[in-house]
């Protein structure tokens, strides 16, 4: 019999009876959708190492003209000052060349004190985004209080490592208050936490940074800050090619957090190039 | 990424009635990062036609200044202005010599004839395979989406205004879906007795 | 005669003819374009009927849109075979949903839900270009469009699928009023939609090789779904 089983023979469905048979199909349709019920359970790629196997596969779709591109989402900013902490990001989201979206809401709201930004893969930000949302549900109703911005971060760096090197794309910043006071943390793919002061995730970044440096001191004042963190934004979107849409800014004081502006970055540029003048 | 989307920008343009338009946006990148947003990619050739070149920036230079230099041998040996449709031979056979190292740049021909003012058009592949229709020729990163764009603006027998009004509409929202491509444009309208070159207010983004 | 040399596939002369290729490719490309369009109180998608492989036709008569509910209508192209696996566990899920919650699902329930399912696929993803159009609880249009790991995002109009980039600038302008610069933009009425969703397909069948043969058009309203077919190219 022991054969029989190195064989799997025995999982064969022949000669099996109908209900085995019924009950096999139902378990394939449930583990094909498995993270339904467990939201960290992803079904098994069919080769080893996807981070390698899935570019090969990709690479190779380039030349057959079968192009997987997922959207990618680009340039956020996020900066602490005396005020609390500010978000701003473009909503341009491509997949290679082309333009998927205009309109893409790059910060998550995870509840009324927590945003998180979203760079990288967008479906690999929306789906852990909203997996961290029920986790910081539950944290909730099991310790009747919110949870902090660092242990969320944690849970999310947490995932992230669960699945290193499995190739997700992340570059999510964290941006919430709590009893601590302010928080901002950066988390990526590979599983890298870190709180600070001033960050930019994306392809943009660079551009912004060197707006929002140069701008940048503890003591703005909330005018100040949505400013300076608009015009960061606005001049990645004008030299990087994956970014632009609409420039949203966000800030999180004491009292939750609230959406300042969504401003076209059509508008802006000419409302830019009319100060110069 | 294809070397011919290192730079990114497109080039469309248009027959109309007695007239034809071309079209070039205004990018020069380096893969994502935007360099400048004032090299025009469509150039004067001869008093009445425009050459657009897209694809790798270094090229486009050299096959611009190659073509000038053969045009004017042309003119200086027959004693007589080029037609765009000897022009575009020209080009063609100036491209097949280079069949197995090609330039990268994908090339648009528009102009009128200088005796009879026919409207000719024209574009072709990084080697030379001419193509020579009566509505509309694309190059560029964006050719898919011109191509969509203007199969459902593109009417036959347009004037001059209402041909301005369908090139910009198509160029602009073309390469508004195009991340390579846009940082303004510029359309030029040729006509029997003038040119008129306009430039278009877009997204930056 | 002559054919231009297609310079997004890099210059395929460099290969060597009888080289043995190792590379694993799983996926096909069965072509076919989708578009939805919403509005108040309706909602409309449509698909070719042509499914093909390289430059052979399968059939030309292979619906593309997939009825879920009542109001809600799911277009699915890329590799047939994913899109015919990934709508059978679809209506196994909705089914389940049935049974457990005693109602039908709602267009948004099914968009979450398509989402989560394609990100079950993350390692591996389904090669399919979905968009879903239907009603929301109020009775108005929606459409939500998916990338191929289940980024979804809400929308009005929509183009996907292999003449996707064709598609969508052109409802960029003619539905979404881009770089129209009118001091008001009129409601988009469903006749209109429909008679620009058609217009679409037909200058998508005179580029797209893999788009053609017939349009069906899904009109969904409170009253139900209707459902439209024009001819289009069969070259």
């Amino acid at each position: 019999m022991a054969l029989q089983e190195i064989c799997g023979l025995s999982d064969a469905p022949y000669m099996k009876s109908r209900t085995h048979f019924l009950k096999s199909t139902e378990e394939e349709m449930k583990n094909s959708t498995s993270n339904i019920e467990n939201c960290y359970s992803l079904s098994a790629p069919p080769f080893e190492n996807p981070m390698q196997n899935l570019n090969a596969i990709q690479q190779h779709g380039e030349k057959s003209g079968i192009k997987i591109d997922f959207d990618h989402g680009t340039t956020t900013l996020g900066f602490k000052y005396q005020g609390g902490v500010l978000l701003a990001v473009d909503s341009r989201a491509t997949g290679g060349q082309f333009i998927g979206s205009q309109s893409m809401k790059k910060i998550v709201e995870i509840n009324d004190y927590m945003l998180g930004t979203l760079a990288g893969g967008a479906a690999d930000c929306v789906y852990w985004d909203r997996v961290l949302t029920q986790e910081c549900r539950l944290h909730e109703l099991r310790n009747k209080e919110r949870i902090s911005v660092a242990a969320a971060s944690k849970i999310m760096a947490n995932i992230a490592h669960e699945f290193k090197g499995m190739g997700l794309s992340m570059g999510m910043m964290l941006a919430g208050y709590d009893k601590r006071g302010p928080g901002l943390y950066y988390v990526d793919n590979d599983a890298q936490r870190t709180p600070g002061n001033v960050f930019s995730v994306g392809s943009g970044s660079i551009y912004a940074f060197g707006v929002l440096d140069s701008g940048y001191r503890w003591d703005l004042t909330d005018e100040e800050a949505q400013e300076l963190g608009r015009r960061a934004i606005y001049h990645a979107t004008f030299r990087d090619a994956y970014s632009g849409g609409i420039v949203r800014v966000y800030q999180v004081t004491k009292d939750g957090w609230i959406n300042i502006s969504n401003t076209d970055c059509m508008e802006l540029h000419y409302k830019y190039a009319e100060e110069k003048k | 990424m294809s070397i011919l989307a290192y730079n990114g920008g497109c080039v469309v343009a248009m027959r109309g009635k007695d007239c034809v338009a071309i079209a070039t946006d205004h990018r020069f990148g380096v893969q994502a990062q935007t360099i400048d947003t004032d090299f025009e990619k469509v150039h004067q050739v001869a008093p009445k036609m425009f050459l657009g070149l897209v694809g790798l920036q270094t090229d486009i230079l050299t096959v611009r200044e190659r073509l000038a230099f053969r045009k004017k041998l042309y003119e200086i040996r027959e004693n007589r202005e080029m037609t765009p449709k000897v022009f575009s031979s020209m080009l063609s056979n100036f491209l097949y010599e280079r069949r197995f190292g090609p330039y990268f740049i994908e090339p648009v021909i528009a102009g009128l004839d200088p005796k009879t003012s026919e409207p000719f058009i024209c574009n072709m592949d990084l080697i030379g395979c001419p193509n020579v229709p009566d509505d509309f020729v694309v190059a560029g990163t964006c050719g898919e989406q011109l191509y969509g764009m203007c199969e459902t603006l593109w009417k036959p027998d347009l004037e001059p205004d209402q041909l301005f009004e369908v090139i910009s509409q198509s160029m602009i929202n073309a390469f508004d879906r195009d991340a390579i491509s846009g940082w303004g444009a510029s359309v030029y309208i040729i006509e029997k007795d003038k040119i008129t070159v306009k430039k278009l207010k877009t997204r930056m983004d | 005669m002559f054919q231009q040399m297609n310079i997004q596939q890099n210059f395929p002369e460099y290969n060597i003819p009888g080289k043995q290729h190792h590379d694993f490719s799983p996926y096909e490309s069965n072509g076919g374009s989708i578009v939805a369009i919403a509005g108040k109180g309706y909602a409309i998608i449509a698909a070719d009927t042509r499914l093909s492989s390289g430059y052979s036709i399968h059939t030309r008569k292979q619906k593309k849109t997939f009825k879920l509910t009542d109001t809600t209508v799911l277009g699915s192209t890329g590799c047939w075979c994913d899109t015919l696996s990934l709508t059978s566990l679809l209506a196994y899920r909705m089914q389940s949903y049935v049974h457990t919650h005693q109602k039908t699902m709602s267009t948004n329930a099914i968009a979450q839900l398509i989402s989560v399912m394609m990100y079950n696929k993350r390692f591996f993803p389904y090669y399919v270009s979905n968009v879903l159009a239907g009603l929301d609880e109020e009775g108005n249009g929606v459409v939500y469009s998916y990338d191929p790991i289940g980024h979804c995002e809400k929308t009005t109009y929509r183009a996907g699928g292999t003449a996707g980039a064709l598609l969508q600038p052109v409802l960029d302008n003619q539905i979404g009023y881009k770089n129209q610069n009118l001091a008001e933009k009129p409601e988009i009425t469903k006749e209109k939609a429909i008679s620009i969703a058609t217009d679409t397909f037909i200058s998508a069948s005179e580029r797209d090789i893999y788009t053609g043969d017939s349009v069906v058009i899904c009109i969904i309203t409170k009253d139900g779904i209707e459902e439209k077919t024009v001819q289009l190219r069969k070259d």
